[in-house]
Order: structure tokens, then C-alpha cells, then sequence
């Protein structure tokens, strides 16, 4: 670490030298303030998921998304993700639905779009989403608020967002199938030397309405809900190997019940020909949630209580083992593959035992993307 | 969970309040896009949904989102 910061100090007076030329100002100069520059990419993902002896959902999506700077202070930013989803998701506990375990077939479409005003110290932005299923519609707004230090190494931000959801399944009529939440974030992102980022941000959502799975056996949740969450993220760059590791760790408190704590790491390796390798990996614990009784009946259910068979609301841990590779051309155009492998077991949960009775749970993902930097 | 929220402003002040300041000159590492948070908007989009929808809950990341019917 010593010597990696040594070269970093040596190699400064170089680029002193050079970033006092008119233009060619980094964009890590500006990275507290607005972006020089806009991007669009295009994904397609791949998806699947399984349990011992029978697969579950899976889901096609081609996404886009573009960030555009405009009239000189002001940006534009938008993405679109059409989901096609296929397959048989659990009814009760491991149990699949339909007959058969075949399942159904459902689309999801969903947009977003922002749009932010830059000043001097500060800027101000405002975005709106909107997605759309079948049985399912999702509205927000959204606020942020950033304010950044005259030399642009701390940066504050202040989120409020509204959504209203709308819930409708298929078969039935709800009396009541709307859900109502805010949520807030502060957040700081500090410069800790020209080899180290963090960035902490705590958020806070409160929401009422319904909750519960309508596609769930005996699926009643409560009609509030609060979740807290605290994540910080570490990036430190090291100049040799030229490579850049990523931390993070998020806590999450529900009141559902049920604590988490996720884990995360990534080692990002350039290689030569403008080409970066990215293994990562995650761990992710949580606790069941107070409704969340074991199979194979529900013990200790009690009738009129909220109770759910949701694997998804169990105590288990999980794991994610991932691989990235990118290449960015000259021109600004870039690519990118990954490969990602995610698995659940009940006896891998920290800080407490792992619901009993619960199949174990993987999925993998497959995701390419092309961008182009304008 | 106050003592948690009280903990992570304490970290975030005190971390703040004793680094050196970068200087403008010394920005060229981090400038990389590796040492960006959600330098690929895409990819934490669809990472943040997947877990959103296996795990129990999310959050931490951002606001405004919007919800789905997979959770």
C-alpha cells in the first residue's frame, strides 16, 4: 500500500502539469459537479432461476438508457426496460404454482426519466417513473438535492421520492390493491485521497397499504411498512497493479422483521488493449420475518394474524459469484459481457440459525451491453 | 436503529472532517470510471432488481425508483 501510494505522489506533479492545460481537465475533477459528458447504452439480460428438481422464472430483457447533457447547466437522464417473464414462481413455501409447476408468462414494461439543473455549488434534479404489468402499476417522483464543497472533494445529497402502486390481480378483485410510500435518502460522498472514494448514504422508506402476495396461499401481510437501510461504499484505486478495488456494505432494518447485511466486493483489473476484468463477489444474510412461519403447516399461526409461506421473507444466506469482462474502443464506443451465479441456502444465514424446511434456491444472469460515449 | 443512524452520521462526519483535501491536480485517479459509484447505471439497475425481488427488502441505493409487481 505504501509504495502504491508512493508512485501515486511521484506521478502527480505530471499530471499537475498537465491538468493546468486549458481542456483536458479529468472528469474526476468535475465528478462532484456535472457530467462533460453522455452516454446511451443498450442491454439485453438473460435470466433464470431454479430449485432442486424443477426450474422456476425466467426473464428476457433489453434495456436502454441514455444520459445526455444540454443548454450548457442542465441534463437529461432516461432508461427503458421491457421485462418478458416466463415460468412458475413458489404458491406455498417450495411448492410451485399451476398444476403442473409450468407456470405463466407475464411482460413488464417500466421508464424512467430525470432531469437535472446544475449551479455552481449545487444542483437540483427532478425524475419520474412508471411501470406496468398486467396486474401490477408502479408511479413516482422524485426529488434529489446535491451540494458540494468549493473544492469538489465532499458532496451532500437529499432524496425524497413518492410512489403510488396499484395492484390488480388477474382472478380477483381487491377491495383495497393500492400501496402508498415516501422515501427519503441523505447521503455523502468524500474524496479521501487521490486514491480513495466513499460513499455513505442512509435511506428511509414508510409506506402503507397492501402488501401482501395476492398469489400466495394464506398470504396476509401487514398495511405498513418502514424500512431503514444504511450503505457505504469503499473504491481505492491502486495505480500498480492498475487495478481499483470496490467495497460495500449495506444494513437493512425492516419492520417486517428481520435484519440483513450485504457484502460486497469487486476487484477491477485493466488489462491491456483497453480491456478491464471484474470478479466479484457478495454475501448476503437476513433474518425471517416476524409473519414468516416454517412449513410444512404454518406453526404458530393463528388465524386473523399476518402470516406468509414467502421462501423470499425466510432466514437464509446467499451468495453471488460474478465475472465481467469490458472493452472501451478509441472512438467511445464500448462493450461488455458478465456472467453471474446467485444461490440461497437457510444454512448459510449469519448471526442466527437459517429457517428450517426451505429448498435451496439459484439463479444465474447473462447480461451484454454496448455503449457509446458522445 | 437511532443508535445505528447516530453511528453511521458520526463515521461519515469524522471521516469528513480529517482526510486532506484532493487537490485538483491529484484527480487523475479518480477519474477512472472503476472508481465511480454505479458507473455502469444499466447494470445496478437490473442488479438492484434481482435482489429486489428474491430478497426480502432494498434500499440504500437511491429514491424514486418505483416499484413492481415481483416483490
Amino acid at each position: 500500500m505504501a509504495a502504491t501510494e508512493a508512485k501515486s505522489a511521484a506521478i502527480n506533479p505530471l499530471l499537475a502539469a498537465a491538468l493546468a492545460l486549458p481542456g483536458i481537465l479529468p472528469a474526476a475533477a468535475l465528478a462532484q459537479s456535472m457530467p462533460d459528458q453522455g452516454i446511451f447504452s443498450v442491454n439485453y439480460l438473460d435470466y433464470r432461476d431454479w430449485q432442486p428438481g424443477a426450474d422456476r422464472m425466467s426473464v428476457k430483457s433489453p434495456s436502454f438508457y441514455v444520459l445526455a447533457p444540454f443548454a450548457d447547466k442542465w441534463t437529461f437522464e432516461g432508461s427503458v426496460v421491457y421485462d418478458a417473464m416466463s415460468g412458475a414462481s413458489p404458491l406455498y413455501f417450495n411448492t410451485l404454482s399451476g398444476a403442473s409447476g409450468t407456470g405463466i408468462t407475464e411482460y413488464r414494461t417500466a421508464g424512467d426519466a430525470k432531469v437535472t439543473r446544475y449551479f455552481d455549488r449545487y444542483s437540483i434534479g427532478v425524475g419520474g417513473a412508471y411501470s406496468h404489468e398486467r396486474d401490477y402499476i408502479s408511479r413516482a417522483g422524485s426529488l434529489d438535492v446535491r451540494w458540494w464543497t468549493a473544492d469538489h472533494n465532499t458532496t451532500f445529497a437529499f432524496g425524497f421520492a413518492g410512489n403510488a402502486d396499484y395492484i390488480h390481480p388477474a382472478d380477483r378483485e381487491l377491495d383495497n390493491g393500492r400501496r402508498h410510500t415516501l422515501d427519503f435518502l441523505a447521503g455523502v460522498t468524500q474524496n479521501l485521497s487521490p486514491v480513495d472514494i466513499v460513499q455513505s448514504n442512509i435511506t428511509y422508506s414508510t409506506g402503507h397499504g397492501y402488501y401482501s402476495d395476492p398469489y400466495k396461499l394464506l398470504d396476509t401481510r401487514p398495511d405498513e411498512r418502514r424500512i431503514w437501510a444504511w450503505l457505504t461504499r469503499y473504491n481505492h484505486r491502486f495505480v500498480q497493479p492498475d487495478a481499483t478495488l470496490q467495497l460495500g456494505y449495506r444494513y437493512l432494518n425492516d419492520s417486517f422483521g428481520g435484519d440483513s447485511h450485504a457484502f460486497d466486493v469487486a476487484w477491477v483489473q485493466s488489462l491491456p488493449g483497453n480491456v478491464t476484468l471484474t470478479p466479484s463477489f457478495r454475501y448476503y444474510t437476513q433474518g425471517a420475518a416476524d409473519f414468516f412461519f416454517g412449513p410444512p403447516f404454518p406453526q404458530g399461526f393463528q388465524f386473523g394474524q399476518s402470516f406468509t409461506a414467502d421462501t423470499r421473507l425466510s432466514a437464509f444466506g446467499a451468495m453471488t459469484a460474478g465475472i465481467k469482462v469490458a472493452k472501451v474502443f478509441a472512438d467511445g464506443w464500448g462493450i461488455n459481457l458478465s456472467f453471474d451465479f446467485y444461490r440461497q441456502r437457510s444454512g448459510w444465514r449469519a448471526f442466527g440459525a437459517g429457517s428450517d424446511g426451505i429448498e435451496a434456491f439459484s439463479a444465474r444472469w447473462i447480461n451484454a451491453g454496448v455503449s457509446k460515449a458522445f | 436503529m437511532r443508535r445505528i443512524l447516530i453511528v453511521a452520521l458520526a463515521i461519515a462526519c469524522a471521516g469528513c472532517a480529517t482526510v486532506t483535501p484532493v487537490k485538483p491536480w491529484e484527480k487523475g485517479e479518480l477519474a477512472r470510471p472503476s472508481m465511480q459509484f454505479d458507473n455502469d447505471r444499466l447494470e445496478a439497475k437490473y442488479t438492484e432488481h434481482i435482489y429486489q425481488s428474491k430478497e426480502m427488502a432494498s434500499g440504500g441505493h437511491g429514491v424514486g425508483g418505483g416499484g413492481c409487481g415481483c416483490n
